[in-house]
């Protein structure tokens, strides 16, 4: 009997022991907490663009996406043959300097969407800080162009953070269905007078088009019908909404669009 | 907020929020608690849903080791739910003495569902206590079918309970849209909180897990009674038994993938930062990590099935097409553990050429993972079917076209899953993840209708000969530990990959971990971490197992099973 629990016990010591080797010989990746900066008003481009490689490269988790060009933009090397980031950043947005564009895609990335991605990517300020990220803006451009961040970036930035927001509007107030459009990045999708994506159906006209029942099923769940011409791309809409817009944001978006005829 | 204020506040948020532990630190020994009380768990509700299915088997085919073996395993459950109990208080004390403030947070978000969750806890215990000891009262007739429903509200019970606890730990992983760091637990609906995005995909994904792990459990359990058995008979129940714990485990596995894929896309749905971190952030590793322990447990299945066939008269004819299907498991097996994107530096990338490898990256791709996953399903269908019908000679006067259906059926299956694996790599990406549907659908559908031809031909069979059951090489019985404690370490595998996700948060971006253990470890670490689970959580499952046998009194012995 000892001597079937001696093979019972080996047996299992050699599975536990040949799983726990496995997780050991491959690569090693932890998740570090993104260091907290103190960089202020007298932080140098240097300083700044060290701080945001790391971020890059380590916390900020921006390989994973931004690698050569797989599912979002490559920001280490040439992109297309426009080159690194540092060098092509002022010329994406007509009327955008780098750093301001930089400084936009991290924190409105919906806002404009590089052709031929998918607006996946969230605004970075709800996990890094504003300093970090003004940190990841030098460091981007510091790839390929000159650091214009400056101290005074961060210290305007973390004014502008914690100055007191904007009330969220009392009920019955009106909304603004446009900055709700914007907020939740539905231009990246849908063309809106012209400029935005054509992922999803314009909105122009759409209130000729569509009911406002069928609206709010389109928003709340887009799945049940998917426009004609678009059924490729009806797992691209997100489903979430119906849970992220409150009420009197969802039905001024309704009113809205219902508007546009 | 200049910089010296932001620390001073990060300080003064920390102080008091985070408790010391000696020797192993409070995220270790949380870690512990959770994941062995969490193992219990499985087994205290995967165990219901096989004793209950066998008791049914047992009640319709009127064949009384079914119902032996049920409440065989229900003896065993009545000492599981005390340890369970148990580690669910040293994980709840750990918790308000380690970690607070966050726990004051769940308890203020969540307080009224903790007190329905311990008041079902308390009906499941009865329930469990009713159905154990009232087993041989309530044993025929009318009464027994009463019994056999106390096993389903058991389950019941036990899937409630577990449903609430999954709504707190999805809340920390999924909290509904709207909630922030500013928001109060008042503020916070209830029903909102528990029934967030990734609830139902984890339920689904853990009802399922709880039955797999019950049969793998059952199966480790008696493949150690079969190797200490001293009498023919009672090798042959428990070879017996064997084979129905691998086959419930087997079978319900297969369904798994399915429900991870939901609950992978799910967690998409609700942030694609996340599912990004997930899948190829710094945890991609880890897939192929669980990309090894899965193909493990697909050889094992079909090793212990083919020495099974060993015991069955007329399965020599199938022993020669077993070395291919090996090959095919292994070829597969390689497949699926080649990763595909990897967190690296600037400068691996630009060494590579990419974050792919230039050559693996064809391998490592969904298309051909699908296909390679899909093809050892089917090869370990195969593996079934070739076991069932080894003593089997059909008599029916289709039985040759039937048997050529099922053939084309196989083969229709793989020509589907190859033709989109290969498709896969020319169109988008987003068009691929659909291909998905149609390889599992056709696998899906290959099972279910080789199935229902399969017993339509088995009716008014000949037999080549009885099964042999207790004439099964001791090596087979080793494959079924291998198995247990395959789905053992996978599961909390699994576990690490859904907390750690969170990276450093405890609820995701509304309750940032500031403790000294926010950062989270790579595999090495948490496969040290997994091992000692493993062997804590085995090392008193043993003991409940010795103790069962303790309580075996000859009274209980047996009456002669008809099959064995």
């Amino acid at each position: 009997m000892w001597q079937t629990n001696l093979k019972v016990l080996t047996v299992g010591a050699l599975v536990l022991g040949f799983f726990t080797m496995v997780a050991h010989i491959v690569p090693q990746q932890a998740s570090e907490v993104p260091e907290v900066l103190t960089l202020g008003a007298g932080a140098t481009p240097e300083m700044l663009a060290a701080a945001g490689e790391k971020i890059f490269s380590g916390a900020g988790g921006c390989t994973s996406c931004h690698g050569l060009g797989t599912r979002a933009p490559n920001l280490v090397t040439d992109e297309r043959g426009a080159g690194p980031i540092g060098a092509r950043c002022g010329k994406q947005e007509a009327g955008k300097d780098c750093k301001t564009y930089l400084w936009e895609a991290l924190t409105a990335p919906a806002a404009f969407v590089v052709k031929g991605y998918q607006p996946i990517m969230l605004d970075q300020r709800r996990t890094l800080s504003v300093d970090q990220i003004w940190a990841l803006v030098a460091y981007l451009e510091s790839n390929g162009g000159e650091v214009t961040v400056t101290g005074q970036d961060i210290v305007d930035a973390q004014a502008a953070a914690g100055a007191p927001k904007p009330a969220a509007a009392p009920a019955g107030e009106r909304i603004d269905a446009v900055a709700v459009l914007g907020e939740f990045g539905c231009s990246a999708c849908h063309k809106l007078k012209g400029e935005g994506g054509e992922i999803g159906p314009a909105f122009d006209g759409m209130g000729g088009r569509l009911t406002k029942d069928y609206l709010r099923e389109a928003i709340v769940d887009p799945k049940a019908k998917v426009a004609k011409g678009y059924e490729e791309n009806k797992d691209m809409m997100p489903v979430a909404f119906g849970e992220q817009l409150t009420k009197e944001q969802l039905n001024a978006l309704i009113d809205y669009l219902a508007s546009l005829k | 907020m200049t910089d010296p204020l932001y620390l001073l506040q990060a300080a003064a948020d920390t102080a008091g929020a985070y408790g010391r532990f000696p020797g192993i630190g409070a995220r270790n020994a949380v870690w512990i608690a959770a994941q062995v009380h969490l193992m219990f768990a499985a087994f205290v509700l995967g165990v219901p849903m096989f004793a209950v299915v066998t008791e049914l088997i047992g009640i319709v085919t009127k064949d009384y080791k079914y119902d032996k073996m049920s409440k065989e395993f229900t003896r065993l459950l009545v000492f599981a739910y005390s340890a369970t109990a148990l580690w669910g208080g040293v994980l709840l004390f750990f918790l308000t003495t380690l970690y607070p403030k966050f726990w004051g947070y769940m308890a203020r978000l969540f307080g009224p569902s903790m007190w329905v969750y311990i008041g079902i806890f308390f009906f499941e215990s009865f329930t469990l206590y009713l159905y154990y000891y009232g087993w041989d009262r309530w044993n025929h007739g009318r009464a027994k079918w009463g019994h056999w429903g106390l096993g389903v509200l058991l389950n019941v019970w036990g899937t409630t309970v577990m449903f609430i606890a999954n709504g707190w730990l999805t809340f920390m992983m999924s909290p509904p849209a709207g909630v922030t760091a500013e928001t109060l637990p008042e503020q916070i609906g209830l029903a909102n909180a528990l029934m967030n995005m990734t609830w139902m995909p984890i339920n689904i994904h853990r009802l399922i897990g709880n039955a797999v792990f019950g049969g793998a459990v059952v199966a480790a359990y008696a493949g150690y009674r079969f190797l200490a058995a001293k009498t023919d008979e009672e090798r042959a129940h428990y070879d017996w038994m064997g084979y129905v714990g691998n086959f419930i485990a087997i079978s319900t596995f297969i369904v798994l993938p399915f429900a991870g894929y939901y609950l992978g896309r799910e967690i998409y749905e609700y942030n694609q930062t996340m599912g990004i971190t997930m899948m190829g952030g710094f945890m991609s590793w880890l897939w192929i990590v669980q990309a090894v322990l899965i193909g493990m447990l697909f050889l094992a299945a079909n090793y212990y099935l083919w020495l099974g066939m060993g015991r069955i008269p007329g399965a020599e004819r199938f022993v020669p097409y077993t070395k291919w299907m090996l090959l095919l498991l292994l070829l597969c097996w390689l497949v699926w553990a080649t990763p595909h994107t990897m967190l690296a530096s600037r400068e691996e990338m630009a060494a590579m050429g990419g974050s792919s490898h230039p050559f693996l990256n064809v391998l490592g791709l969904m298309s051909a993972k699908n296909t390679a996953v899909n093809i050892m399903i089917l090869t370990t269908f195969l593996s079934f079917l070739m076991y069932r019908r080894a003593n089997v000679r059909p008599t029916v006067s289709w039985a040759k076209n039937g048997t050529l259906v099922q053939g084309a059926m196989f083969g229709l299956a793989a020509a589907v899953v190859l033709f989109y694996g290969v498709y896969g790599y020319f169109v988008e990406s987003i068009v691929r993840i659909g291909f998905s549907v149609y390889q599992v659908a056709a696998v899906i559908l290959c099972i279910v209708g080789v199935t229902v031809i399969d017993v339509l031909l088995g009716r008014g069979a000949q037999s080549r000969g009885e099964i042999r059951w207790g004439q099964m090489p001791d090596r087979s019985q080793y494959a079924l530990f291998v198995l247990a404690i395959t789905f053992t370490w996978l599961m909390g595998l699994m576990g690490f990959a859904r907390s750690g996700i969170r990276q450093h948060w405890h609820v995701y971006e509304v309750m940032r971990d500031t403790s000294t253990y926010a950062s989270t470890p790579g595999l090495g670490y948490a496969a040290n971490m997994i091992t000692a689970c493993v062997v804590i959580f085995l090392s008193l499952v043993s003991v409940i197992f010795w103790l069962g046998g303790l309580a075996e009194s000859a009274a209980h012995k047996p009456k002669p099973a008809s099959g064995d």
